[in-house]
């Protein structure tokens, strides 16, 4: 039997070798790794509030370096212009007066009391850190959990269901029907091909972009997320390429789908932002239980209960179909 | 015309790719009906106190510049400081003033805002006395929350070039492509006639989307429609390089792929970080980004600029027509 397997698992290497499904992954790979270094982190940075000042009799003796000075009004008009988030202040008359672009009502009252703060002696005082990441830690896992489970949820899965669909196109299920070997064999050593793939993109992907230490530190709880993720998404794919009939359009269809309804999963997560009904979503579920292994958290036993339960569910699913094609097939 | 009547009875037959052009419509419906997700929280303060540590005043004092949640327990409030997702600022009380706690993988804003707090505690009394002048501005995060609608515009604009990339390859793998070059059909003829199916479809699909998203004025809506055509026009072409360019079915898919993410990603990215001077000239080489541009400037009721993008577009439209025509020709020469 394990030979059997060993025949099949080669034939299906072979099968994604020749779908580019490996070039595909290998540029999604790099792609990625691009962004997040790129892109990504110098995006994701928001320096504190600058202030500028007009003081043309300086009237303000203690004011702090963070205080840029400016030399006429119209050049205070024209910095808060080009800078909304910034603070004025206008001391020309004597008083201060403060000038601001109206934001969202508790933001505007710290920005003035801010802004106001650096014209007497710093009295800062660094708070107390309760955790053990930096912002670039957060930022990396942060989106490289967003990425992996990007392409887990859609580019892998289409490339899944692409290389299953063109098996089926090629008679494939019509010869596994006459072989004289068990049905779940062919159904398994797809699984353990695709498993085995995204476990390794994971592993790269985690550990190109936390870093060696970092990376190595998270990954057998995010290979262990990525495993549950990859066995339900490649069933999913499994199940579109044996049920529907022209799959080819619902691929491109489904890149977009993917999109938008993973759009709210990733700002309820990973923003303030909480929506009352992202706890009905399927994505959301899968998404945390991935971002809780990347952040150290502990995941609860009724989730691992639940994602074994839907694989269970999903590959009973799948071999009914693959019966019933194989039937169809004679 | 005959041939167009084909091509409109194959797509017909083709159930999915009806479906790939219903998609961004509803999408659009389902962003009316949900209404749009409130994003003004993003740059707000949050603080975390623990009950029965800070005296009313203080908590109301904090209220000023942002939610204020209590904790019951120590670990609860640890927890909430430490939740990566949010940069909530821990207070608790110590002798008459307070002190700060973070986790210290917030944005360099909430670390600073956090230092600054317990100063800021002491001097509340001079602070409220100084005079504040307020102006208007749209709101940020407003624009920020405007993107999705133009983005789903864009989509549905740009699948009559995912169409007519998979029909030509499907035609390809089925062998009818061989049977059109024994057609007495001129290469001119065939293009026009799979222009027309993808830039039809591309065209109606991104008129319903706006028909939803936006109320527009009779000129604005124009406008609209001339972005809509042009946008839809460049698309249908494009569509027909990948079709021409892919050998199977798995390179047109990879190739699509690329390309629809180079199509969304762009505009958006480049509305997010705000480009300009020569980064923004050069994001205008990809055909989205001028639809895009021209949109947004319409729903703010900017018609030069969306005039402007429309001639890009054009530009685009003519370029890629002379390009298309110029390979074909040349592939024509040696046979």
């Amino acid at each position: 039997m394990w030979n059997h397997f060993g025949a099949l698992l080669k034939k299906d290497v072979r099968m994604l070798v020749s779908g580019k499904f490996f070039l595909l992954a290998l540029g999604f790979l790099l792609l990625y790794t691009a962004y997040v270094n790129l892109g990504y982190l110098r995006f994701m940075q928001m320096p504190p509030y600058h202030v500028y000042l007009y003081d043309p009799g300086g009237t303000q003796t203690q004011v702090s370096p963070l205080v840029q000075p400016v030399p006429s009004l119209e050049a205070l008009d024209a910095a808060l212009l080009e800078d909304a988030n910034g603070v004025g202040l206008d001391a020309s008359t004597g008083t201060v007066q403060l000038v601001l672009y109206r934001g969202a009502e508790g933001v505007d009252h710290h920005r003035a009391d801010y802004a106001l703060s650096l014209l007497g002696p710093d009295s800062s005082r660094l708070p107390q850190i309760l955790g053990s990441n930096t912002p670039e830690q957060k930022a990396r896992k942060e989106i490289t959990c967003e990425l992996l489970f990007f392409e887990l949820a859609a580019v892998g899965f289409l490339g899944i269901a692409g290389v299953l669909f063109q098996e089926k196109g090629m008679g494939v299920i019509r010869v596994h029907g006459v072989l004289p070997l068990p049905k779940e064999l062919f159904l398994l050593s797809k699984l353990a091909v695709f498993l085995l793939c995204d476990l390794g993109f994971a592993a790269l992907l985690t550990l190109l972009n936390l870093g060696l230490l970092d990376g190595a530190a998270v990954l057998p709880a995010v290979l262990v997320q990525t495993a549950f993720l990859s066995l339900m998404m490649a069933l999913v794919g499994l199940l579109c390429a044996l049920l529907l009939k022209d799959f080819r359009q619902f691929t491109l269809a489904y890149l977009v789908i993917a999109i938008f309804a993973a759009t709210p999963v990733f700002l309820s997560a990973n923003t303030s932002v909480k929506l009352d009904w992202i706890g009905g979503h399927p994505f959301y579920h899968v998404y945390m239980g991935l971002k809780t292994a990347y952040f150290g958290g502990t995941v609860s036993p009724a989730y691992y209960l639940g994602a074994a339960g839907t694989v269970v569910l999903l590959f009973l699913m799948v071999r009914l179909a693959f019966r019933r094609e194989m039937r169809k097939e004679g | 015309m005959n041939g167009i009547r084909y091509q409109l009875k194959s797509v017909w037959k083709d159930k999915f790719c009806l479906m790939t052009f219903l998609l961004p419509i509803l999408v659009a419906v389902g962003m009316q009906c949900m209404g749009s997700i409130d994003l003004s929280s993003l740059g707000e303060l949050h603080f975390a106190v623990l009950a029965e540590d800070l005296p009313p005043q203080t908590v109301r004092w904090l209220e000023r510049y942002g939610p204020v949640t209590v904790y019951e327990t120590e670990g609860a409030w640890t927890a909430a400081i430490n939740e990566p997702s949010t940069n909530v600022i821990g207070v608790k009380g110590e002798g008459v003033g307070i002190r700060t706690a973070v986790s210290g993988d917030e944005l360099e804003v909430f670390q600073q805002a956090a230092a600054t707090l317990p100063a800021l505690f002491q001097q509340r009394g001079t602070a409220e006395q100084a005079r504040i002048l307020t102006l208007e501005r749209p709101d940020l995060l407003e624009h920020f929350q405007d993107i999705f609608v133009p983005g789903v515009l864009i989509v549905a604009m740009f699948m009559g070039c995912t169409f007519n990339a998979m029909n030509i390859i499907s035609e390809k793998e089925d062998g009818v492509a061989f049977i059109n070059e024994v057609l007495p059909m001129g290469p001119s003829q065939y293009v026009l006639q799979k222009v027309t199916v993808g830039f039809l479809f591309g065209s109606l699909s991104s008129v319903v989307t706006a028909g939803i998203c936006f109320r527009l004025s009779w000129r604005d809506g124009g406008l609209m429609l001339v972005l809509i055509l042009l946008a839809s026009f460049v698309a249908a072409l494009l569509g027909l390089f990948i079709g021409r360019a892919s050998r199977g079915l798995m390179a047109g898919v990879v190739y699509i792929k690329l390309v629809m993410l180079l199509f969304i990603a762009v505009p958006i990215l480049c509305a997010l970080t705000g480009v300009d001077g020569p980064l923004a000239a050069l994001c205008c080489l990809v055909p989205s980004q001028p639809a895009f541009e021209g949109i947004l400037a319409l729903s703010a009721g900017d018609r030069g600029t969306a005039l402007h993008n429309s001639g890009i577009l054009l530009l685009h439209g003519l370029a890629w027509f002379a390009l298309y025509g110029a390979i074909a020709l040349r592939r024509k020469r040696p046979g």
